[in-house]
């Protein structure tokens, strides 16, 4: 089991899981968009949000694979299937706590239940497991966790 | 039949996430939680029986007078008895630095004169009228159902007694003296109890916010007290976390006592917050206009380029209709439906509001940024791809589809906008120059099939002989000059076929239900509107002055009224009236172009 195996999963994973989330909106199943959710905590500008939001993608995918990576040591073992299980786990934390608790109370954007007149946010807030976004969210991203974790637990297993 | 409040004696208190309806009498007989489309707790106005309400009022005979504090929408209703008086004040409150519960109501009770005995009594009941859970918890009466729960601090108004399933108590306030009661709610996460000192500091908080907010209101025109109390009314439609508007805050108040038209508002109508936006942006409020447009952006990207005709608050577009049957309805009106089955119309007079609100947005300086004029060009495609459709039009009848003649007017504005958009935008002239194609097709349609020479008007739909008050959005939307003899000619037609007094009908043929309604109040204003810029500054006042007497007490309006009785009929307080009320004032007020 490499490191650097696992950084590769790991950017290849979130190149996997962005594709599958960005095809998901084309094919009007979410309005989940992981990169603008993360760069309009930069920038209010649309087209700019998105290019930062990829960068931040790319590097929270690679840490989470680093964090994959120690529990494929801690277990002892690694493969596409123990990786797909952590990307479950994965999926649900990102949909309930993630997502749904730390980005809103972090995002200078984004509104959460407690917004109130006195405020005027730019983005509506996910929701839990971002049913906000469209009713198949939940299992978008869940299946894109299941691709990214079964990546990343097949490349660390082949070296 | 238990007690129902005349629509006409509520006042409407709210944080820009729920709305509640306080009645003359202190009662608060509707408040959904934790947002204005949850289900509610007090129901009070649909069924007086089970719906729940929150009553705070003296214990002997009493005169109710109330006002907002200027500028705010805080309530303030004065009770007075033959021994004395109290001034009670309604807020929902908004957030500050202390630990905040999720949604807090307050009522202050303070002593102006002499002794007076007072009494409040809440009955909560959560999924509008189906469960009672009232305990008690320590000194505080707690009402609880599934992750929601809501509790009743109070703080010199007496020691809570329970019977009945509900809550209440008995205090007396002296001049001078002070009593606070409170309503706060949470979901999800355990109740916060705030100490008094917290409840009455965000109190005065909320008073202090929205004075801030409506200073900054840009109009200096006539009518000022009226435009401002609408402008406060429409800061309640927005849901703050979402920045969604919602046509009002209530379902199923009927459009006719007894009747069947009985809908529920509490949606975002695309064309209803197009209306708004410009209506905001007339006043200088910015920052709701670029948030709904962020939140618009958001929401249709699941149905693009076809727009529904109303989008959930967080943005969902599935708005399920249900009937209610439990709840006997506001005066046995039913039924009582929640959800909109008119979110899968096809309505394409929406498109050019929306485009319109969208131009009115960029011609004011604010950014338009690439992918939302790329948005906005598919729906001008989608409009120039199915204009020749019918549909149903403006005020979503539920009868065969037909060519409304507002619907095609609104897509000629939606071309038109569009293609204006485009001049300063990365759109293709190939496409700017169909739009342009399109439109000419359209006012050619118009010109040759919604036009009566008997009646010098045009008319409802596509070779009708009879009337819409949505004509007057013709000019309003500059469809053509409003001075151009076909524009005077509907306006008049209009005015002299669907008038009476200061109230205008919306139309006098079938729409596919059983029943009469009211007449719809924007239209009044609308008809100030157009006759202000057709020229006729002085008909258009005294169409203002005579529609703005229609008021309540407080500068609110439903959405219709009883031309026989005046009553108000629908559901209170409406968007469109109030919008259309800023709209007519700034016309009126505007020089001569």
């Amino acid at each position: 089991m490499s490191l650097w195996a696992a950084l590769a999963g790991g950017f290849a994973g979130t190149l996997v899981l962005t594709t599958a989330l960005s095809g998901a909106t084309q094919l009007r199943l979410t309005r989940m968009d992981v990169p603008f959710l993360l760069g309009t905590a930069f920038t209010d500008n649309r087209t700019a949000a998105k290019v930062v939001g990829y960068g931040l993608h790319f590097v929270a995918g690679m840490a989470f694979a680093l964090l994959y990576y120690a529990m494929f040591l801690v277990v002892g073992r690694a493969g596409w299937l123990l990786g797909m299980t952590f990307g479950l786990l994965h999926a649900l934390f990102a949909g309930s706590v993630l997502v749904n608790v730390i980005l809103p109370a972090i995002h200078p954007r984004m509104g959460t239940p407690f917004t109130a007149a006195d405020s005027s946010p730019l983005l509506e807030p996910p929701g839990f497991m971002l049913l906000n976004y469209g009713r198949a969210t939940p299992i978008v991203t869940i299946i894109a966790h299941l691709a990214y974790g079964a990546i990343v637990g097949a490349l660390v297993a082949a070296t | 039949m238990g007690r129902y409040a005349p629509i006409r004696d509520y006042a409407v208190i709210g944080d820009g996430r729920t709305v509640a309806l306080v009645a003359r009498d202190g009662a608060i007989d509707w408040l959904c939680l934790p947002n204005m489309d949850s289900a509610s707790v007090f129901a009070a106005v649909l069924d007086a029986e089970r719906g729940g309400t929150f009553e705070l009022h003296p214990t002997q005979r009493y005169e109710a007078q109330r006002r907002y504090r200027p500028g705010t929408n805080v309530l303030e209703t004065t009770f007075t008895t033959a021994s004395g008086s109290v001034r009670v004040t309604d807020a929902m409150t908004l957030p500050d630095a202390n630990l905040v519960p999720l949604r807090e109501l307050a009522r202050r009770v303070e002593g102006l004169s002499g002794r007076v005995a007072m009494e409040w009594r809440a009955t909560p009941r959560f999924e509008y009228g189906k469960r009672t859970c009232l305990e008690r918890r320590g000194e505080i009466p707690v009402a609880a159902h599934g992750s929601d729960g809501v509790a009743f601090p109070s703080w010199g108004a007496g020691t809570p007694e329970y019977r009945d399933g509900g809550v209440g108590g008995r205090f007396e306030v002296t001049a001078g003296g002070r009593a606070l009661l409170s309503l706060i709610a949470a979901r999800d996460e355990p109740l916060v109890l705030p100490p008094r000192a917290h409840v009455e500091s965000r109190l005065d908080g909320t008073a202090a916010f929205w004075e801030r907010w409506s200073a900054r209101l840009t109009y200096a025109g006539p009518w000022r007290d009226a435009v401002v109390r609408s402008a406060l009314a429409l800061k309640l439609l927005v849901f703050a976390p979402s920045g969604a508007i919602a046509a009002a805050p209530t379902t199923s108040l009927p459009e006719a006592i007894g009747g069947e038209r009985n809908w529920d508002y509490r949606y975002c109508w695309i064309r209803d917050s197009s209306f708004t936006i410009e209506a905001l942006l007339q006043l200088g409020c910015r920052d709701e206009a670029t948030s709904f447009f962020w939140w618009f952006m958001h929401a249709t990207r699941l149905t693009r380029p076809r727009l529904r005709v109303l989008y959930r608050l967080d943005g969902g577009p599935d708005v399920p209709e249900r009937v209610l049957d439990h709840l006997s309805g506001y005066r046995g009106s039913r039924p009582v439906r929640v959800g909109n089955a008119a979110a899968g119309q096809l309505q394409l007079d929406t498109f050019g509001e929306l485009l319109d609100a969208a131009f009115g947005y960029a011609r004011r300086g604010y950014r338009l940024d690439r992918d939302t004029v790329r948005h906005l060009a598919d729906l001008a495609d989608f409009v120039a791809d199915h204009w020749r459709d019918p549909d149903t039009g403006i005020w979503e009848v539920r009868m065969e589809p037909q060519h409304f003649t507002e619907s095609k007017a609104m897509c000629w504005v939606a071309l038109d906008r569009a293609a204006r958009l485009a001049e300063a935008s990365h759109v293709s002239e190939r496409r700017r120059a169909r739009w342009l194609a399109e439109a000419a097709a359209i006012r050619a349609f118009i010109d040759e099939r919604c036009w009566s020479k008997r009646l010098g008007s045009y008319v409802r739909y596509a070779g009708a002989d009879e009337l819409d008050a949505s004509l007057l959005l013709m000019p309003i939307m500059r469809y053509d000059d409003p001075t151009s003899p076909r524009l005077t000619g509907t306006i008049e037609a209009v005015r002299r076929e669907l008038s009476r007094g200061a109230l205008v009908y919306r139309y006098a043929g079938e729409d596919g239900l059983t029943g009469a309604e009211g007449v719809f109040v924007c239209c009044s204003f609308w008809l100030a509107e157009a006759l202000a810029l057709a020229g006729r500054r002085d008909d258009a006042a005294r169409s203002m002055d005579a529609a703005l007497a229609l008021a309540n007490d407080v500068g609110l309006f439903s959405e219709e009224l009883d031309p026989t009785s005046g009553d108000f009929l629908g559901n209170f307080p409406q968007g469109l009236v109030h919008l259309s009320i800023i709209s007519a004032a700034a016309a009126i007020a505007a020089p001569p172009s």
